[in-house]
Parts: C-alpha cells; structure tokens; sequence
C-alpha cells in the first residue's frame, strides 16, 4: 500500500510519516508512506493507494481530488486534531480506511 | 467562514500567484547561499576574534572575499533572471506544457530586454532584484503566448517516426519561440525608439518602487501580520497563500540592504525596515504567532498536572518549534477555531510588528541586512540577520518575553475552560 501525505513545503507532515511508518512497521504492514510538497503530488501519482491532505493546505483539496480520483486513488483531508498530536496511529487508520 | 476559506483557498490556489510562489520556492536555496556569502565576507568580529582581519592576514587584503563575492553575483545579483526561468518553468508545468522550453524562451525574452552597457556587456543593476517585476511579466506573459501557438496543431512541426522524443520535442517550440521573441524583439525597437527608456527603468519606476515603498510602511506590515494569522486561524497556510503577493515586494528590499552592507554600510544606515527576515526574525519566532511563546506559556501555566493535555501538545511540539515548524501546536492545542487564542494568536504577531518596527526604524536595532533560511532558531536568527549584532538577540528577547505575558493569561483561560468540558462530560 502506497500513501502520500501533501502539504506546503513537505516538513511539518514529515514528522507524522516517520510516526506513521513505525506503526506500519509494529502491525507489520506493508506500506510506503512520503510526504510530499503539494507541486511534487503530480509526479508521484503512479501506483498510489492514498492521498493524504495537511489541514494547512485544506484549501487545495478541489484541486486534489481531481487529479487523483480519476485515477481511482483516494483523497482526504487529514483528521486536524489527529494531525495537530502527530498520532501515526490514527493516521493510518484513516488511511487504511479510505483505501478499503 | 466557508465563504472565507473558499476565498482564501482560491487564492492559495490561483494558477499565476502559485507559479509566482513556487517560482521563488525554487530559487530560495540560491538566494540563502548568496546572502550567507555576504554575511560570510563581512563576518562580525566577536569580541578579539576578528574573522575578517584574520581571513586579510592570510590570504592577502580581500582576495578571499572573492569567493563570496563571485557566489552574490551569480545567485543574489541575477535574482530577476533566475526567477524569470523558474516561474516560466512553474506555470508551464501547471498547463502540462513543455516547462524547460518555456523557461528558456522566458530567458531569452529577459536578455532581449535588459540594457546592453557602452563595452557590451549585461547591465548587472537590470539583471537582479530592481527587474524582478519585468522577471514575472515576461514569464507570464510569454508563457501564456507559448501555451497558446503550442497548442495551435498548424503551428507544430511534426518529426517522422524514428526521431528522438528530445529533438521532437525542441522542434515543437521552434515557430512559438520564433514568433514570441520577434514580438519581444518588435517590442523593444519600439520601446528604444518611441519611449527611450528601458521597459525596465519604465516598470521600476512606475510600479515596483512605489509598491515597495508601500510595503516598507508600517501599516503594510500591520495588515500583512494580521492577514497572515486570520488565515491560520482558520486552519489555512497563511504564509503560503499570501506568498505569491508578498515575496516580490519584500525580497528586493533585503536584497538591497545586504548589497549596501556588503558595500560597507553599518547595518544601521541601510535604507529598508521591514523585509522578509524582519517577520522571520523578529516576529514569527517558532513559526507564525510567535507560538514558541505560547509553548513556554504552557510550561509556565501548567507545571504541576504532568499529563495534562495542553504540556503534552507543548512537550511534542517543542523540538519542530525552536526550528519555526509549529503544525503540531496550531492543530494540536488546538489554536485554530478556538475562540480562546484566537486574540493573542493574532494581537501578539501585530504588537511584535510595531515594537519591532519602532526598534528598527528609530536606530536603536541595526536593520535586517541577511536572509536567512526560515528553520534558523531564534536567537541564532537574531544575531545573523543584523549582521552580527546582540541587539538583534536583544529584541527577540524582549519580544519573546512580552509574548509570553501575553499568552500566559489566555493559557489560563484555557485550561479553566477545559476542565470546565471535562466536567461538563463526567456529569
């Protein structure tokens, strides 16, 4: 399972992939987690499960959503209060839960 | 408040304005090395170590400014080209054209415009920050006209099977080339014989000075503060959105301190009080809202309960914060939508805004003449960006200190309103 996390410049969301990846790694999940600035999302469509979009950026999720849905990946808004206490956990779960 | 962030988000989101931001995104990197090159040839003396003597000794008077020198000179001097390219480059990209292409056509359009010296060379004065808005014209505007005649069928040459993708694809921007830059050639004949002046000295004059001029008062500065924080506070990236009006007006105005002092101005003479690093430095110390205050006002307010929810936010927020990253604290506290933050999460930013425009303005802080890379912890930023000054350090104290009073009494309020919710639950 592939999941890219966007946000402005790719920093603050790259703390939650490391969270997120150790929790992958603990229920043994197989998963590639990135985070990416929101200008790098285009080239990093191919075999993408999930689009996870930073609260801070909320404003493009039109914009993302029409370039992932077509290509059947899913795209959501990251839980704010999930985002804001950095719970890789949770997180995942929602991502888990998108690409079900 | 849907409307707003609909607003805001279709700013944050306008084709042009984020080829613009992202255009300066690109070449950042390029602006930080060069204004770390001044700072380096002019590095402060601290106490008896004077680096710069020393570097003389060595090496011979100057000789190893050179260095320094020549790194300004290809990054910092040649900002209007560099962005010329990278903008170009950016909103091609955004229509799925041919990007490179589109970039070295913006180039060229550049060159053709910029005033060639009596020994026929490049006039360097043109190449940087004061043609920067010519910069942002001509990638737009040429790169609108290549999107067009590329995407006119009758205009493509079309390559018989067999010919390498990469030749094809330079034989696709042949006639629009050819024809944009004999529109740019057409212009300028134009312009050299009706108007005699440069398009550069014409658009300086009559639209970049006066908007930075504006852009160093302090009521421009107040409202650029505010705006940045109402958008926060709705859980939007201020910063951002914002960027692609605000970056084109405030980085010519360091870049012209940094030339000064590099020039042997003290930091105190050069002409420029707000620019970019003046917000970075002085008044989003830990990221937007000054929050690395907020953090301490935490610690300060709640020292006794270990597990309550407001020192865990702090706690996990407060390696990111030292390095302006503050996402977890915004979200987390949660400062966005909270009525509770929401006055000092905007009042703080305003208030170190004036206090640190008085300071700068009236002579007793030495003016921001580095730019340097937004993640640089205060403290550190405060001495760099004043060119090696512990005023600088001595303002960011101040303002930390006063921000932190100001937080402390909404903290409380926090916290009483909190366990007021967890009440309200258990009953």
């Amino acid at each position: 399972m592939k999941i890219i996390l966007v946000c402005s410049a790719g920093m603050s969301t790259s703390l939650l992939v490391n969270k997120m990846r150790a929790e992958a790694e603990k229920r043994n999940l197989e998963a590639t987690i990135e985070a990416v600035p929101e200008s790098q999302l285009k080239n990093n469509l191919d075999g993408l499960d999930v689009v996870l979009i930073g609260p801070q950026v909320r404003y493009l999720e039109k914009k993302i959503r029409e370039l992932a849905e077509p290509k059947g990946i899913k795209a959501d808004v990251i839980d704010t209060k999930a985002y804001g206490l950095m719970q890789g956990d949770k997180v995942l779960d929602q991502a888990i839960e998108l690409s079900q | 408040m849907q409307k707003f962030i609909e607003i805001a988000g279709r700013i944050g989101s306008q084709r042009h304005l984020v080829a613009i931001r992202d255009g300066f995104v690109a070449i950042m990197p390029l602006i930080i090395v060069g204004s770390l090159a001044v700072l380096f040839n002019n590095f402060p003396p601290l106490g008896s170590f004077n680096f710069v003597d020393i570097m003389n000794n060595l090496f011979g008077d100057g000789n190893w400014q050179q260095v320094g020198g020549s790194i300004w000179n290809g990054t910092f001097a040649v900002l209007g080209l560099l962005i010329a390219f990278s903008i170009a480059y950016n909103l091609a990209k955004s229509y799925e054209i041919d990007g490179l292409s589109a970039g070295l056509i913006s180039v060229a359009g550049y060159i053709m415009l910029v005033p060639v010296t009596a020994d026929w060379g490049l006039n360097f004065a043109w190449l940087g920050s004061q043609g920067l808005f010519v910069g942002i014209f001509v990638a737009i505007v040429l790169t609108e006209l290549f999107r067009v005649l590329v995407n006119t069928k009758r205009l493509t040459i079309r390559m018989p099977e067999g010919v390498p993708e990469g030749v094809a694809k330079s034989f696709a921007a042949l006639f629009p080339a050819v024809i944009i830059l004999m529109i740019v050639g057409l212009f300028q004949a134009l312009m050299t014989v009706f108007v005699e002046m440069s398009v550069f000295e014409l658009i300086f004059n009559a639209i970049q000075k006066p908007l930075q001029g504006l852009g160093n008062t302090l009521p421009a500065a107040i409202i650029i503060a505010f705006l940045n924080h109402l958008l926060w506070f709705f859980g939007l990236h201020g910063t951002n959105i914002l960027g692609g009006v605000i970056e084109p007006i405030y980085l010519p105005l360091i870049e012209k301190n940094a030339d000064l002092w590099a020039g042997g101005l003290s930091a105190f003479e050069v002409p420029y009080v707000v620019t970019k690093p003046f917000f970075d430095v002085f008044v989003y110390m830990g990221g937007s809202g000054t929050t690395i205050a907020l953090l301490i006002a935490v610690f300060i307010v709640v020292r006794m309960e270990r597990n309550h929810p407001y020192r865990e936010v702090a706690k996990l927020s407060s390696p990111a914060g030292l390095f302006n990253i503050n996402e977890p604290v915004i979200f987390g506290l949660p400062i966005v939508l909270n009525p509770v933050f929401l006055v000092p999460f905007i009042l703080v930013p305003v208030v170190l805004t004036v206090i640190s425009y008085v300071a700068l303005s009236t002579g007793i802080v030495p003016k921001t003449v580095a730019i340097l890379p937004w993640t640089t912890p205060p403290i550190l930023s405060g001495y760099l960006v004043t060119g090696g000054s512990w005023r600088g350090i001595a303002l960011q104290l101040f303002n930390l200190s006063l921000a932190v009073l100001m937080y402390i009494p909404f903290v409380m309020a926090g916290v009483r309103a909190l366990s007021q919710q967890i009440r309200d639950k258990a009953s």
